[in-house]
């Protein structure tokens, strides 16, 4: 096909944003029947690629636990975690426990948390569902920590242990996981006392 | 005209046989209910289209291009959570066009990093009717190279100042069309883009013949203008 040396260089003009054709470009693009075709394969392996970040980004939505909320904050803030566990008034200790999601929200006393919900600026819906969530969290691992300690003597099983862990952090984000009415009880003692 | 708005108010897609209206409020709708539907009406919608545009009008080779085209709906994908409709349900499909324009960008960019810019414009199409001088071509030449080390000269992280330098090497072209009359801007910049000689008509007032007849003209006196830039090439 013959190239026009003047079309290439407006092109690039047009590329780099210096010229616009006021949208009668896009808007020809629409009217103008495809010129080429992607085959089958290409298809079936684009669509599978949109599904999977689809899915990605439900997973990111997710209400968040504790740990994850820490996490994402001090990256995004490039902050040090003393500078977090120093305002919250608890320890460095705890505050490691917690940016790992290794302990529950019910050992925090509600002062901290109250104190957690001014310092990030969380509304009290917020602050009470990734407390939940994290206390779900918590109180489910050891029982999928057992169902993962079933794949150990299995084939491959670095790669299976990745492919269930990556499903357990999604399961433990997303799933309605009843708790027992015990635990409940003292979660939502603790819930109570953060939103008083 | 309004059956070109037509086309991208509501979509017709052809699914098992049966003709389904997915509007662009439909699809972003669903894209953001993270309904797995909305990704094969996307896919359905612009790959082809988009495809045949990067190959065609950019002239991306094949493999890149669906490449390409794979990135530009990754990124609809990943941002369509901030966009909202404003104007119209046109306004979906402008947005995806300036996410192909930016990955087309960048494409063109990487060519120049890699030499291969100024290959694609040492195309025997000058030598043809324009019939354009040697120090046309230098000034051709002279521009693409220009832009070439500019692209280059950034460190790849490409920090905020980069795109200003860069889009400056072309200022010129701006600059130059801005000097024409009205039609031919218009002719120059729709023909480069390959809109058919009929929607400029109809922009322009002009007919379908006379444009045909004017366009290698007007690009021979865009050139010659873009010339004037450049004196000390006319003096060599």
């Amino acid at each position: 096909m013959k190239r026009n040396p003047v079309d290439r260089l407006i092109q690039l003009a047009y590329l780099e944003g210096i010229i616009t054709t006021h949208g009668a470009y896009e808007k020809f693009v629409v009217a103008r029947n495809p010129r080429a075709v992607a085959t089958p394969t290409a298809r079936a392996a684009l669509l599978q690629r949109l599904e999977a970040a689809l899915a990605g980004k439900a997973v990111e939505a997710a209400p968040l636990t504790v740990g994850v909320f820490l996490r994402k904050v001090r990256s995004e803030q490039s902050l040090r975690p003393q500078e977090i566990f120093a305002r919250l008034g608890i320890t460095q200790n705890i505050y490691r426990m917690l940016e790992e999601d290794r302990l529950s929200p019910l050992k925090v006393p509600a002062t901290a948390w109250k104190k957690f919900g001014q310092l990030f600026d969380l509304s009290a819906d917020a602050l009470v569902e990734m407390v939940r969530r994290t206390h779900q969290l918590v109180f489910f691992q050891p029982a999928f920590r057992s169902t993962l300690a079933r794949y150990d003597g299995r084939k491959n099983k670095a790669m299976k242990a990745a492919t269930i862990e990556k499903a357990t952090k999604e399961l433990y984000t997303r799933a309605q996981l009843v708790l027992p009415p015990e635990e409940e009880k003292k979660l939502n003692a603790l819930l109570r006392s953060i939103i008083q | 005209m309004a059956h070109v708005h037509n086309c991208y108010l509501i979509s017709f897609l052809i699914v098992g046989g049966v003709v389904a209206q997915v509007s662009n409020r439909e699809i972003v709708r669903e894209l953001k209910a993270g309904d797995a539907s909305g990704c094969r009406h996307l896919m359905n919608l612009y790959q082809d289209r988009l495809l045949g545009e990067a190959v065609s009008v950019f002239h991306v080779p094949l493999f890149d291009a669906e490449e390409l085209v794979s990135d530009v709906l990754l990124t609809v994908i990943d941002k369509v959570g901030g966009f909202e409709f404003k104007k119209g349900d046109g306004d979906f499909h402008f947005w995806v066009m300036t996410i192909f324009r930016n990955r087309v960008r960048d494409f063109a960019r990487h060519t120049a990093i890699a030499g291969g810019l100024a290959e694609s414009f040492e195309e025997p199409a000058l030598e043809d009717e324009a019939k354009f001088s040697g120090v046309e071509k230098e000034v051709i030449d002279a521009i693409v190279r220009q832009y070439a080390e500019s692209v280059n000269s950034g460190d790849g992280d490409e920090p905020v100042g980069k795109a200003g330098e860069i889009s400056m090497k072309l200022k010129v072209i701006e600059e130059t069309l801005d000097k024409m009359e009205s039609w031919e801007r218009v002719l120059l910049r729709c023909r480069a883009l390959e809109v058919p000689y009929e929607d400029i008509a109809r922009y322009t007032g002009k007919s379908v013949q006379q444009l045909k007849v004017y366009h290698a003209r007007v690009k021979k006196k865009f050139v010659k203008h873009l010339a004037l830039h450049y004196p000390e090439l006319a003096i060599s």
